[in-house]
């Protein structure tokens, strides 16, 4: 068992490393090799990973989200899992450099960095928590997305402006195409923000009577993070409202997009920092029993 | 025995020869097959064994395969001279002769686009194509000229597959759309108009048409040109294809679809109406002071809620005033703008040459190596064949005394023999120390086997 996760620690970063190589080469040459392999091995990365990080979850009895290193790890494969649905979306395999980057980024951190299971939050054995928190982690990889995607745009409307004709002209798909990728990962993380938000409702409530009362106090609906991503939920819902019925096309729509984002990164960044809330890495002080049974 | 041939180009070409040359040596298809027949309607006479001439615009080529030792100049200096074309012309100092591997390379070289006068340029492959197929339907070409074509095509075919070559709009009309594609993905959800009727406008029109641009509004001064533009666009439309539009980018289809385009008239005092209506706006009329003004293209851009909006000024004197570029949504370009992406793709598409030659290398070496055994075909086909005719007596033999699962596994073991015989027969031929003893052998063979000798 120990073999095989060290097994799976060492090869996966090195398979995300040859994903973004693949997905780079595609960038600057445009070769029809990588073309037709930047995908797939992308894919069966995909697979690989979340054979391995089910194979932790077993082997942990928890979801493998227990620290900084292992969420880094997560965030990795979320971010190619939610990057491939785009691209089966929108057909355009070149801006994938920049997306695979940065997973290979978090995996090698993830991996390299990798530390013994540090004391972890028990709900994190919960089935409830998990998914929660899973669904987040995806609802927010895909608003990053959005984000990258809306700032290409402007970066590409830029280029076009200044008479700009080089590589990112060449390679990087229309603005039209960019657009779409931003609402394309909107549509997947506002769905999944929303489900999120309400797996955690659901949740908190059925702890009810599991948990201290200390605790319950601290178990509130409108804890600021909460509230906020409740905010952040209904900015991207207007931005879909306003792109479906509305029209809302190119410039307004991406600026829309960045600036919802921007928003939840500095306003998340400020209740880190200054607001108290039970989303916390570190275990709760006081919980009875993580799956609630007692 | 098959004697040897040799392969030889008479190439008259954009390198060396100007138009007027070109135009005076071109061939059309009537003196192509004169050609054709006047030099392999008596092949044992001329040393010729096949020829296939080829004329564009840029270029006419007679490649012909000969008999090793016959004058390919004089064989095809005869054939013109009899068909009353000037050889001087043909075969003078606006010629370039090339014989055996050079006119293989110069074969290969053009079917892959690299001897274009536009680097990478796709309609020279079709063109060698229909070349190819006028001289085999009207004589069998020589297995040199033949396998020289084939390995040429594919080439060709992998050069432009393997390689950016053929990628990015080198003409005017074709780096528009292009830049278009830069704002919008698919085309024929988008709509355009066309302000001005002329030749121009009605070149770019046809190439956004054959992209497939979903609508084309025409905006004119004088209505009737711009209905008659309109009309020729239609009947393009109803024709299937459009017969004037240059095909050289990778991603244009060989026919207009313009199935799904609807082309209008709008009115010339309404042209504020027919930008705001627009995602590209071309503008290509003769005015001689701009007629599309910041305030009109604001006006347009107000209704857009943040869609882009292209537009391409290729009018001279321009006709839309510079600083409706600096309207937010609004990207205007202009000639000077599509001559800077043409001048990057024509870099790009040189950057390309030595994969493009590397392939053309590999595919030359397949066909040297079929050329160093040309001469062992024939012979060991003999002698196959008669190790065949053999077996399937000795075959017929054993199935008339014997069941048919003995006769198979007597067949089955025969034709093991056969192969390793024959395979050891011809690696012996082909590490012959001497190209002497090689034909010393290969006599022995064809006396021993060839001829229909039966046993």
């Amino acid at each position: 068992m120990e073999m095989l996760h060290t097994i799976s620690m060492n090869l996966m970063p090195l398979v995300y490393f040859a994903v973004w190589s693949c997905y780079m080469w595609l960038f600057i040459t445009d070769n029809a090799i990588a073309h037709k392999w930047s995908t797939r091995l992308a894919f069966g990365a995909v697979i690989l990973d979340t054979t391995a990080m089910v194979h932790l979850s077993l082997e942990l009895k928890r979801l493998p989200m227990g620290g900084t290193l292992e969420f880094l790890g997560l965030l990795a494969l979320a971010l190619l899992g939610t990057y491939l649905l785009i691209e089966m979306r929108q057909v355009s395999k070149h801006t994938g450099f920049l997306i695979t980057g940065m997973a290979f980024l978090c995996k090698l951190l993830a991996d390299v960095l990798s530390t013994p299971a540090p004391e972890v939050n028990p709900y994190l054995s919960d089935p409830g928590f998990a998914g929660h928190a899973l669904f987040i982690l995806v609802a927010y990889t895909a608003l990053s997305l959005s984000f990258l995607y809306a700032v290409l745009y402007m970066i590409l409307a830029r280029q076009l402006n200044r008479r700009h004709f080089g590589l990112l002209f060449r390679r990087l798909p229309s603005l039209d195409g960019l657009e779409r990728m931003s609402l394309g990962a909107i549509e997947i993380g506002a769905p999944m923000l929303f489900f999120s938000l309400s797996l955690g409702h659901l949740w908190m409530y059925n702890l009810a009577g599991t948990i201290t009362p200390e605790l319950a106090t601290e178990l509130s609906p409108y804890d600021p993070k909460v509230v906020v991503s409740w905010i952040v939920f209904l900015a991207f819902a207007i931005i879909l409202i306003g792109y479906r019925f509305l029209g809302w096309r190119g410039r307004r729509m991406v600026t829309m997009a960045a600036i919802a984002y921007l928003g939840l990164v500095l306003t998340m960044s400020l209740l880190n920092l200054y607001a108290p809330s039970f989303h916390k890495f570190q275990p709760p002080a006081a919980v009875e029993s993580p799956s609630g049974e007692s | 025995m098959t004697r040897p041939t040799t392969l030889h180009v008479h190439s008259i070409n954009h390198h060396l020869a100007p138009v007027e040359i070109r135009e005076r040596v071109h061939l059309d298809s009537t003196q192509t097959v004169a050609l054709i027949k006047e030099l392999c309607g008596n092949k044992k006479d001329s040393g010729c064994v096949s020829v296939l001439p080829i004329s564009t615009c840029n270029r006419t080529e007679i490649y012909v395969e000969v008999i090793a030792g016959h004058d390919a100049d004089e064989i095809v200096g005869a054939a013109l001279v009899a068909l009353g074309l000037d050889p001087a012309l043909f075969l003078g100092e606006y010629t370039v002769s090339l014989d055996g591997h050079d006119a293989t390379e110069h074969l290969y070289r053009v079917a892959s686009g690299l001897d274009s006068m536009m680097i990478g340029e796709p309609q020279i492959s079709g063109q060698l194509k229909d070349a190819y197929r006028l001289a085999r339907e009207h004589h069998d070409l020589g297995p040199g000229l033949l396998r020289a074509f084939h390995g040429a095509f594919r080439a060709g075919k992998r050069v432009r597959s393997e390689t950016q070559i053929s990628h990015g709009a080198v003409s005017i009309a074709y780096a528009a759309v292009e830049l278009a594609r830069k704002f919008f993905d698919n085309l024929s959800l988008q709509k355009a108009t066309l302000v001005g009727a002329g030749e121009t406008g009605a070149l770019a029109a046809r190439h956004f048409l054959q992209h497939n641009i979903g609508e084309l509004t025409i905006v004119n001064r004088s209505p009737e040109k711009a209905m008659e533009l309109a009309r020729v666009l239609t009947a393009e439309k109803e024709a299937g294809m459009g017969s004037t539009a240059r095909q050289d980018g990778p991603n244009v289809s060989k026919e207009f679809d313009l199935t799904n385009a609807q082309i209008t008239v709008h009115p010339w005092e309404d042209l504020v109406g027919a930008l705001a209506n627009a995602d590209v706006i071309l503008s290509t009329t003769g005015a001689t002071e701009p007629i599309i003004t910041v305030a009109m293209a604001e006006q347009a851009v107000s209704e857009r809620k943040g869609k882009p909006l292209f537009m391409l000024d290729i009018a001279v004197p321009r006709d839309i005033q510079p600083a409706v570029g600096d309207i937010g949504g609004v990207f205007l370009f202009g000639l000077d703008d599509l001559k800077q992406i043409i001048a990057g793709n024509v870099e790009s598409r040189r950057s390309q040459i030595p994969a493009a030659m590397r392939i053309n290398a590999e595919e030359m070496d397949a066909l040297q190596e079929w050329l160093d055994d040309v001469d062992l075909r024939p012979t060991v086909a003999e002698f196959r064949s008669y190790l065949e005719n053999l077996k399937d007596k000795q075959v017929g033999h054993v199935r008339k005394r014997e069941s048919e699962a003995v006769a198979e596994a007597v067949e089955r073991s025969l034709q093991q023999f056969i192969k390793k015989v024959v395979g050891r027969s011809v690696s012996a031929l082909k590490s012959s120390p001497s190209r002497a003893e090689r034909e010393r052998d290969l006599e022995a063979l064809h006396r021993i086997f060839g001829n229909g000798k039966e046993d």
